[in-house]
């Protein structure tokens, strides 16, 4: 029986201060009490819940009990787990402690995915639950005596610096400055008028202050974005030790993410549209039982494009080049591209005649013609190819994602065709998928190729769907 | 691609995949049927109270709806009863092959769901309150992934417990490694 050393409580005196600052203002004798009596409450309450919380791993299984009044008890099977995450945030690392998530396989109904938490065990206790976890389930599942005691590592990626260049043009990143922007401005509205500096705002007609505002906004941009991926992915690294993919990453909060080969079921390739522009591209695996948990599948969060598809191709075997979609599909992309612009055009025309709005009709068609090169893009990046023994689709145009994916990964196909594509001899192929977001899908191939690609890409038991031969 | 001469001179639409072979069973258009009955009762009601509630005298689109809105009940009423039961009759199918479970659903838009015996997780049985009355019940074959499951709607009932008493048994026999 381990108790964790749970000293969870220091974090919450940090917390307490602005949220006794928050609440009032009108004496300084306020605000001491408040902090005291808060801190005091949440000292209480993390001490109760850590003389309340144990964890006992046994040789079966892993069980939690917690719980205040009500006691929860909570079985995992050993051999359920399907990955286990250790992460120290930078509170932690000041007491050195870590926070140990272990995650077990979903059920068959799409819901929550499962996961313990063990927070706050010291950081050779992390790491000794993670490999006890980890290798009785690895045990109970192959029964395999001669692994090594101490396996080797062997480094498959390394996160380089010069990467971070990437940043400003990858949106996830992007995100980063503009939330912290966000905050910044909700704290300037909510400072009372007199601590607000009296700073006259800038003359923004003045077209060289907007053209220097607009500048620099961009760098801070640029700037914020690159830092928040060096915060996230500090000294990066995937490696490999016995049967497990390890990734490590994260200035303050330092994440060890472990992943069990044997259930690496495919990868996807995303790159987005600014990341396409500098060649730049992100590998995640999918693995079973994760569910949509996408985060602990990254195994390259950020790189060049052949370094992200050497990785995956690590991972799966290379099915070969895309193979194109028909030309039905590239019409049937431009025709739903531009249907927006037409409906607006339309509504425009109407709106000319009758009230004399001509701005309306303007905006229409050149949302029209904009629609032209966005479903050419969108074309572009439809595809699909089986190999002997794993298959690729790919689709998506802000953000393109190539799935690749072994044979034995497909739990189902799904054929759909609705009528515009029944005329045009079009149908949309998903493959079900139990890991991931559950399906890849192969939008607006040719209908007569559907049977062939089922069949190539998963096994015999899909000749079912071979149509009738004529 | 299939360069196949015949399908030159067959239907201008060329079926992308294989339809299941079973229909399900008639007494599902019996349920439709009273299903659609029901709800054109409900608005049968619905346009009573409208038609005591609100006289023509108020003006406006009033007098209009009047007439409207009883004329597009009976279309519903009689769409609801005396078509769509057998629409939704033809397009559903259903078929469990040596090594597969195939269903096909959809009028306009087709979906065709095909899961292999060995990936079956789970196979449910499902009767609501009018399938008992018309002794029918629904059977759901889930797999690991949200996306693969197959529906089948309305068959008689000893036929669904038979075909997941059947799947279960299967699938246990089979199941290979992958979730």
């Amino acid at each position: 029986m381990h108790t964790v050393t749970f000293r969870q409580a220091r974090q919450f005196v940090p917390l307490a201060i602005p949220l006794g600052a928050a609440i009032g203002f009108d004496g300084v004798g306020t605000v001491l009490v408040l902090v005291v009596v808060v801190t005091l409450l949440s000292l209480a309450t993390a001490a109760l819940s850590w003389s309340r919380f144990s964890y006992v791993d046994g040789p079966g299984s892993v069980v939690v009990t917690r719980g205040l009044l009500a006691r929860s008890v909570r079985t995992v099977p050993t051999d359920r787990v399907r990955g286990v995450e250790v992460e120290a945030p930078a509170l932690h690392r000041l007491f050195g402690l870590v926070r140990v998530r272990i995650d077990a396989a979903a059920g068959a109904v799409a819901g929550d995915r499962e996961e313990l938490v063990v927070d706050g065990v010291t950081r050779a206790e992390g790491d000794r639950l993670r490999t006890a976890v980890l290798a009785r389930g690895q045990a109970a599942v192959r029964a395999d005596p001669e692994a090594p005691a101490a396996e080797p590592e062997e480094e498959i990626a390394r996160f380089d610096p010069r990467w971070l260049r990437y940043a400003p043009l990858v949106g996830s990143y992007l995100a980063v400055p503009l939330a912290a922007v966000g905050a910044l401005f909700r704290l300037a509205d909510e400072l009372p008028e007199g601590v607000r500096p009296a700073v006259d705002g800038p003359d923004l007609a003045d077209v060289r202050v907007l053209a220097v505002a607009v500048v620099l906004g961009l760098l801070l941009l640029a700037v914020g974005s690159v830092a928040g991926a060096a915060v996230v992915n500090w000294r990066f690294r995937l490696v490999r030790r016995g049967g497990s993919l390890v990734a490590v990453r994260g200035l303050l909060t330092r994440r060890h993410t472990e992943l069990e080969i044997d259930r690496i079921r495919g990868g996807t390739l995303s790159e987005g549209l600014g990341m396409r522009w500098v060649r730049a591209a992100r590998t995640t695996a999918l693995v079973t039982g994760l569910g949509q948990a996408t985060r602990r599948g990254q195994l390259l969060p950020l790189g060049p494009e052949p370094e992200a598809r050497a990785l995956l191709h690590r991972l799966v075997d290379d099915p070969g080049p895309l193979l194109r979609h028909p030309p039905a599909a590239r019409r049937r992309r431009i025709g739903r591209a531009i249907t927006g612009g037409l409906l607006v055009t339309g509504a425009g025309a109407l709106a000319t005649w009758l009230l004399g709005w001509w701005w309306l009709l303007a905006a229409g068609v050149l949302l029209t013609v904009l629609g032209v090169p966005l479903g050419l893009g969108r074309y572009a990046s439809l595809g699909h190819r089986a190999g002997p023994r794993s298959f690729t689709v790919r689709s998506g145009w802000l953000v393109r994602e190539q799935a690749v994916l072994q044979r034995r990964a497909v739990v189902g196909w799904q054929v759909r065709q609705s009528l515009f594509q029944r005329r045009t001899g079009l149908a949309t192929v998903v493959a079900c998928v139990g890991a991931g977001s559950g399906g890849y899908a192969a939008v607006d191939m040719a209908a007569d190729e559907v049977a062939a690609f089922t069949e190539a890409a998963s096994g015999p038991w899909a000749a079912a769907l071979r149509p009738p031969q004529r | 691609m299939a360069h196949d001469p015949a399908a030159a001179l067959g239907p201008a639409v060329p079926v992308p995949v294989r339809e299941p072979a079973w229909p399900l069973s008639r007494s599902a258009i019996g349920l439709w049927m009273t299903q659609g009955a029901i709800s054109a009762v409900v608005w049968a009601l619905l346009t009573v109270v409208f038609l005591s509630v609100v006289p023509a005298s108020v003006g406006g689109p009033v007098p209009l709806l009047r007439w409207l809105v009883p004329v597009l009940v009976g279309v519903y009423a009689v769409v609801a009863i005396g078509i769509r039961p057998f629409v939704r009759y033809r397009v559903h199918r259903w078929e469990v092959t040596g090594e597969a479970v195939h269903a096909l659903t959809g009028w306009l838009n087709r979906t065709w769901t095909l899961v292999p015996i060995s990936r079956i997780q789970t196979v449910d049985v499902n009767r609501g309150v009018l399938q008992q009355v018309f002794g029918l019940a629904s059977v759901a074959v889930l797999t690991a992934s949200s996306q693969g499951t197959v529906h089948v709607p309305h068959l008689e009932a000893d036929v669904a417990e038979r075909v997941a008493d059947d799947l279960a048994r299967r699938a246990e026999a089979v199941r290979d490694e992958a979730t």
